[in-house]
């Protein structure tokens, strides 16, 4: 089962690392870019650098409070 | 109660550190508006970082497992003498 564990584990920080240097290049280094190398090819238009991460924010807020709002219900059914 | 002061006074820093870069544009403005954004954003991608790390280091301790697993075994048989219902086997 540590096996497992490990792929796990090791795929969530290639993830976390993958997404950490994409998200560097995207917001800090390719401004200083000249606008037609071939690189831009590769990255979306720059409003989605801050559209994509306020988006998941508040998608997670929303579950967040979804789920403690089932939780609660949940308690008040069993004691009613 | 106190943790949360200090949280607190961090990010009163932290704000105070932002809008004095805004001022003094050392940095181009468009990178000084992204970054609390890309604060966040790597802050999160750390905490990702070190729950795979920890997940990735974890230790089994496999001859602990078996001394417990030979534990619970000397236990079900002495209160199954006793009378005890030990439950499923």
């Amino acid at each position: 089962m540590e096996l497992a564990d490990r792929a796990v584990g090791f795929l969530l920080s290639i993830t976390s690392l993958s997404i950490f240097t994409y998200y560097t290049f995207w917001v800090i280094i390719l401004p200083f870019v000249d606008s037609d190398n071939f690189i831009h090819n590769y990255f979306l238009p720059q409003e989605y650098a801050i559209l994509i991460p306020v988006c998941a924010g508040v998608a997670l807020l929303c579950l967040l409070c979804i789920f403690i709002g089932l939780v609660l219900l949940k308690s008040k059914k069993k004691k009613a | 109660m106190k943790h949360v002061l200090k949280l607190f006074s961090l990010l009163v820093v932290i704000s105070a550190l932002w809008i004095g870069l805004l001022q003094a544009s050392i940095i181009p403005r468009s990178h000084t508006w992204l970054l609390p954004i890309y604060f966040i954003v790597s802050l999160g991608c750390y905490g990702l970082l070190m729950v795979g790390v920890g997940l990735m280091r974890f230790p089994t301790c496999p001859r602990e497992a078996l001394l417990l697993q030979k534990d619970i075994a000397e236990a079900k048989d002495f209160l199954k003498q006793k009378g005890v219902d030990v439950g499923s086997d």
